[in-house]
């Protein structure tokens, strides 16, 4: 009866299939006899019921002395002293006619299986003679097509089955028939696919402990094995080794509706992996290759299963010295242009899309990314990366499956090879391989289960129908090779090295630089009292900030404060180019307005990408007439006996942000008990609040200070604000020396 | 604090979401955010400081990059801060950034003046 599936019965039937007692079926094929035999003394203890046929008397209960003649029971007990593969099969004669013995021992019993030599086919002996040549052409092939097709030629040639394929599983345990030899009549199976399920999982584990399997007539009725126990254990009497094993029902409905009367299948493993299989089909006929034969086509499987991965590895060598050569390449670009790794990987004669055959690319340093070749659109890759990586599938030729919110992206990147750049900043490189359309043609629709009730049960029925039924498999790319992978992630592992070694030169390159812009103290100025305090940042990441003192012809004299913004390499560079332009214009005596109008120019010009702030201040000794000027800088405190507040100045924008800015001078008189403080934003900024918040601690510390001596007020200063680390910090204290200066002492 | 970037859309113009600190360190994040928002040349790009929790001059320099990248491929950028946003509003003014791009003091605004 066939009833309707749902999954769950489908389940309930997988699960009655799954659990089938393959390995003790407590029945044999009728074309041998089955005996257990206990040690030493060979007593038969269990039985195939056709054994009595065979031995012309009953042999339950009988030691086997009274069932065989006695050169072959000498022969058989000089076997089991040694190891029982080498002596099987054991030729000997009972009533009369030829029969191979088959040995082996299992559950504390010696299982010995008669097959009679009538009936069997034997391979010609010239087959025998050309062994050599036959081993010869398998350890030649050098790829698995050439091997497998000498082994699908070879093991027909030995066997006489009417077809011989060899059936290779992907990694879901479908298969796939790689290489075929047949009847010329035949319809070919070549390139035809087949469900997991048609061999189940229970049977494969068997596959890899025996490694040939014959049914010479699947229409056969099983010979039951009396008593069906193992009178030793009292369990099942298991026949996973036995080469006479009943074989499933299930299995031989499978074989009827595929019209094969007589199958054989032999293993191959490879490193202790189910491979794939060589299938043999008889059609016309039963169908029972000799002992001997069987023998020698399961050496030629045992053989083709050594040569397997030798013989995938050699065809993957071309490609591998490839990938090594690029990987060489890249590598070598990165060493000549250390400070650019992005434009190494993108821009150059070979890019990171060069690396390995794959559709695009994608390079993400230092958080900006870089696409090549075909690739997701830029707003997804990051995130697709990210999920993949965090998910621990960065390497996968099945994208919609492992993330099925990435399947509208599955066209450029079916499959994904993503690995991390170290550093903690998201930086990646990732290859991308588009969906590639397979046609997978089934023998027979493999989405079909027939459910049947037998005993009130659902077991799952043998598919019935095997016309070719093809489907489109989509959201699979070719999958990565493991020599792909390791480049890959070499490549990641030197630009995360180069990256460090880049990172420390450059903090030494920049604190260099910074020494030579910072002023050790400010140099002696007459009629100025002068202070200014430096704190680098604790990271040892240099930042922008830069003071300097500049007498001008007039005898007033300009001191400066700036912070470029950016850390390291880059801004201690502009920080130079700054102060030194900054210098001449101060030169030229035209006023800080003008100075920093000319300066702007200069940065809106010259470094479009750059922003910085400046407060300039120009006093004269003589007079105490001060003219400020600000682009965008923190604002200046002026300290004196009334306490503290900021110098009304008219601010202008931050340099570099407007082309023709204007600056505009505010002017004022300091008394000999007049402070000034400038300061970088390092001083004031604070995470979590508000600059504010910062400048109304510095008034407060200024207000408390007075007009004690510049060093000293600045030395306040910083003690009440206690910076953070985070960024560098300048405060400068500037005030009119003589006799004045310390008026409220 | 965590530090984002977010896609949305006002009336049809993209909008980047910037919620955190951004400094020196987060910055690259809202350069590439700006970058792919401009592979679709929009005619405005709104940048949204409203979440943003601290600016820096670093912060502030990729905001003024963003702006110009904007303008070389012919998209008016608009800046988000409302008033009560007190660390980036005294950055900003501090820099006078409302005289390179508008800064506008609410989502709402959006799409609606672009001129600076």
């Amino acid at each position: 009866m066939t009833v309707p599936t749902s999954s769950r019965v489908t389940e309930e039937a997988l699960q009655h299939c799954a659990d089938e007692p393959i390995a003790v079926p407590g029945a044999v094929q009728p074309h041998g006899v089955l005996l257990a035999l206990t040690e030493p003394d060979l007593v038969v203890v269990a039985a195939s019921a056709n054994g009595p046929g065979l031995f012309g008397a009953a042999v339950l209960g009988r030691p086997l002395a009274d069932l065989l003649d006695a050169r072959d029971l000498a022969a058989l007990r000089a076997g089991l002293a040694g190891d029982l593969t080498e002596v099987n099969p054991l030729r000997q004669t009972v009533g009369g006619e030829p029969v191979d013995l088959v040995l082996h021992r299992n559950g504390g019993l010696l299982i010995g299986e008669w097959e009679p030599l009538a009936g069997a086919e034997q391979a010609p002996a010239s087959w025998h003679a050309r062994l050599p040549a036959v081993l010869a052409r398998l350890a030649q092939s050098t790829t698995t097509d050439e091997l497998t097709a000498a082994l699908a030629r070879d093991v027909r040639a030995l066997t006489g089955f009417d077809r011989v394929m060899v059936y290779r599983f992907d990694p879901e345990w479908n298969g796939e028939v790689v290489a075929e030899d047949r009847r010329g009549d035949l319809e070919p199976f070549l390139g035809l696919h087949y469900p997991a399920g048609d061999i189940p999982a229970q049977a494969r584990e068997l596959y890899t402990r025996q490694w040939l399997r014959l049914i010479p007539d699947a229409r056969y009725t099983p010979v039951p094995i009396e008593p069906a126990g193992n009178p030793l254990t009292g369990g099942p009497l298991d026949l996973s080794g036995s080469v006479l094993r009943s074989v499933s029902p299930v299995h031989l409905e499978y074989l009827a509706n595929m019209g094969v009367v007589a199958s054989m299948s032999v293993s191959l493993v490879d490193r202790g992996r189910l491979w794939g299989l060589i299938s043999c089909h008889q059609y016309d006929g039963a169908h029972r290759p000799s002992s001997t034969d069987r023998t020698a086509a399961e050496f030629l499987g045992r053989t083709a299963s050594l040569l397997l991965r030798t013989v995938q590895e050699t065809g993957d060598r071309d490609q591998q010295v490839a990938v090594a050569r690029q990987q060489a390449r890249l590598t070598a670009a990165l060493g000549r242009a250390p400070r650019r790794p992005a434009a190494a990987l993108v821009d150059g004669p070979v890019t990171v899309l060069d690396l390995l055959p794959a559709g695009g690319a994608a390079v993400r340093l230092d958080g900006r990314l870089h696409l090549l070749g075909s690739t997701p659109p830029a707003d997804r890759v990051p995130a697709l990366v990210a999920e993949l990586l965090a998910a621990g599938t960065p390497v996968t030729d099945r994208v919609p499956r492992v993330m099925p919110d990435g399947a509208d992206v599955a066209g450029t990147a079916s499959g994904v090879l993503a690995v991390e750049v170290g550093g903690g900043r998201g930086d990646f490189l990732a290859w991308f391989r588009p969906e590639t359309l397979r046609t997978v043609t089934w023998g027979g629709d493999p989405h079909t289960k027939e459910l049947v009730e037998d005993d009130g049960a659902l077991r799952l029925s043998p598919r019935r129908s095997f016309a070719a039924w093809s489907e489109v498999v989509r959201g699979t790319a070719e999958p990565w090779r493991p020599h792909e992978v390791d480049a890959a992630r070499a490549l990641a592992a030197a630009l995360a090295t180069a990256r460090l070694d880049r990172a420390e030169e450059d903090d030494r390159l920049a604190a260099t630089l910074q020494r030579t812009l910072l002023l050790e103290s400010p140099p002696p100025v007459p009629g100025l009292s002068l202070a200014a305090r430096y704190l680098p940042s604790a990271q040892d990441v240099v930042g922008g900030d830069w003071y300097d003192v500049v007498p001008l012809p007039s005898g007033r004299v300009a001191v400066v404060l700036g912070d470029v913004a950016g850390h390291g390499l880059s801004a201690a560079a502009v920080t130079a180019q700054l102060r030194h332009a900054l210098r001449a214009t101060l030169l030229r005596d035209a006023g800080p307005a003008a100075a920093l109008g000319a300066l702007n120019d200069l940065v809106a010009r010259l470094l479009p990408d750059e922003l910085a702030t400046l407060v300039a201040v120009e006093l004269d000794p003589a007079t105490g007439e001060v003219a400020v000027a600000t682009a965008g800088h923190v604002p200046v405190l002026r300290v004196g006996p009334e306490g503290a507040g900021w110098l009304d100045v008219d601010r202008g924008p931050a340099l570099g942000l407007l082309p023709d800015a204007g600056f505009e001078e505010t002017r004022t008189v300091l008394t000999p008990a007049d402070r000034l403080v400038l300061c970088s934003d390092g001083l004031v900024e604070r995470r979590g609040a508000d600059l504010s918040a910062g400048l109304a601690v510095l008034r407060t510390a200024g207000a408390a200070a007075g007009s004690l001596p510049p060093q000293e007020l600045v030395d306040r200063v910083l003690a009440a604000l206690d910076p953070p680390d985070a960024d560098d910090v300048t405060v400068v204290g500037i005030g009119l020396a003589g006799a004045g200066a310390r008026p409220g002492r | 604090m965590s530090f984002g970037v977010q896609h949305t859309s006002v009336r049809e113009v993209p909008v980047l979401v910037v919620d955190g600190e951004l400094d020196g360190l987060t910055a690259p994040q809202l350069a590439e955010a700006v970058d792919t928002a401009l592979a679709d040349r929009p005619a405005v790009l709104a940048i949204d400081l409203s979440g943003t929790t601290f600016l820096d001059s670093s912060g502030v320099r990729q905001v003024v990059r963003s702006a110009r990248a904007a303008g070389a491929v012919g998209t008016a950028v608009q800046v988000v801060c409302p008033p009560d946003n007190h660390p980036v509003q005294l950055v900003f003014g501090l820099l006078s950034i409302d005289r390179l791009v508008p800064v506008l003091p609410s989502t709402d605004l959006i799409g609606r003046d672009t001129r600076p």
